[in-house]
């Protein structure tokens, strides 16, 4: 072979490498789904599983947090979408809201899920229409959300007279 | 040098090695970026290897060779020192004073080898006992000092330092598995860099070319 088209050839495949070395260090993919999923996604065409999605929906509404986790998280494996990173943070932070206390722990897995809705969102904004939240933005949420992790109680019997942003 | 290793496979060794040099297994997969003092430490190799001969730069660049060669060579450069960087990154603690201790001793260590300026085979052998020396104390001796289980060489060691506190030492476990990455990242670091063009040993050439017609004339 010409001495030309293979040291083109090598120089293609050493900037293709690196530049998906550069891509995994700044995305941090944890898992071969997560790194196709979020591959698909930079380029426009990744889709969440809707049905998986529905189901989630579903047991949102009906309180069951930890159920309707498990089916985002089947809907949305690279954690590439959104709008149901932002019901998982959502989840995180209806469950983890006491009378007199707030879960710190769930409240920081839901900041973690609330950043990365906004990450994936395109400019970092996200709106999700539902008529059965009280916060639409994930800037609202991520603010409560924060407010709850930085509290420097868990308990707090003052709480009590706050409201809860359903 | 064959075309083939200058093309592809010095390239991709060092490619992987960058890959690899910032993984750490913990609950989930991390990919660690590199310290800016990697960066230090990794132009002050790549200065002792150019200046003992194991690394001959003017071989892959030089006006005799054409645009694209050049830039075969150029790649060469770049991804060797990219793997030089994560190299160090892979065995430098992730924070505490061992960080800071191992850091300056890396820099110290490495100004003295460029200033000795030894030959090649002497400063590849003494970069793979910087570097295995360092793989031991972060992945055996403090991985060992910050395990929360606490093996028998913690217990050792815990003996013979008796009255030091781990809090300055203690480091972030990882996982099992990072170690192992680690010492193949640096077996590929060093195994490249054993096969990149050296220098020509120009000092045993003779200074006169004697020539095709001297060999005749002596048969």
């Amino acid at each position: 072979m010409r001495d030309d088209v293979v040291r083109a050839i090598g120089l293609a495949v050493a900037g293709s490498c690196f530049g998906a070395i550069v891509w995994v260090y700044s995305r941090q993919p944890q898992t071969l789904a997560e790194a196709s999923g979020a591959l698909s996604a930079t380029i426009g065409v990744y889709r969440i599983d809707e049905q998986a999605f529905a189901d989630g929906l579903r047991f949102f509404r009906a309180d069951q947090f930890a159920a309707a986790r498990l089916a985002f998280d089947r809907a949305d494996q690279a954690h590439q979408d959104p709008r149901t990173q932002f019901y998982i943070a959502y989840s995180y932070y209806r469950e983890g809201w006491g009378r007199v206390y707030v879960d710190k722990e769930l409240y920081a897995r839901g900041l973690a899920a609330v950043d990365r809705a906004i990450a994936a969102a395109p400019r970092g904004r996200i709106v999700v229409d539902d008529a059965d939240l009280q916060m639409h933005s994930g800037d609202e949420l991520k603010a409560e959300l924060e407010t709850g992790v930085q509290a420097s109680t868990e308990v707090n019997p003052l709480t009590v007279v706050r409201r809860h942003r359903k | 040098m064959s075309r083939a290793v200058e093309v592809f496979w010095l390239p991709l060794v060092f490619l992987a090695v960058t890959l690899l040099g910032g993984v750490r297994i913990a609950d989930r997969l991390v990919f660690l970026r590199p310290p800016l003092s990697a960066l230090v430490l990794a132009v002050l190799l790549l200065a002792a290897l150019v200046r003992c001969g194991a690394f001959a730069p003017q071989r892959l660049m030089n006006p005799a060779r054409s645009a694209l060669q050049n830039l075969s060579g150029v790649t060469v450069l770049a991804t060797m020192f990219a793997a030089t960087v994560q190299a160090f990154n892979s065995v430098i603690p992730e924070s505490g004073l061992p960080r800071l201790i191992i850091v300056v001793f890396l820099f110290v260590l490495l100004l003295n080898t460029l200033a000795a300026s030894t030959d090649r085979t002497h400063v590849l052998r003494s970069t793979a006992v910087i570097l295995g020396s360092m793989f031991v104390l972060k992945y055996i001796v403090l991985a060992a000092l910050s395990d929360p289980a606490g093996g028998w060489l913690k217990r050792v060691l815990l003996g013979a330092l008796e009255g030091v506190t781990l809090g300055t030492v203690a480091q972030e476990p990882f996982g099992l598995g990072t170690g192992y990455v680690a010492f193949v990242t640096l077996a590929l670091f060093l195994g490249g860099l054993a096969i990149l063009p050296r220098r020509d040993s120009g000092s045993r050439r003779a200074l006169v070319d004697a020539g095709p017609g001297a060999l005749r004339e002596a048969q």
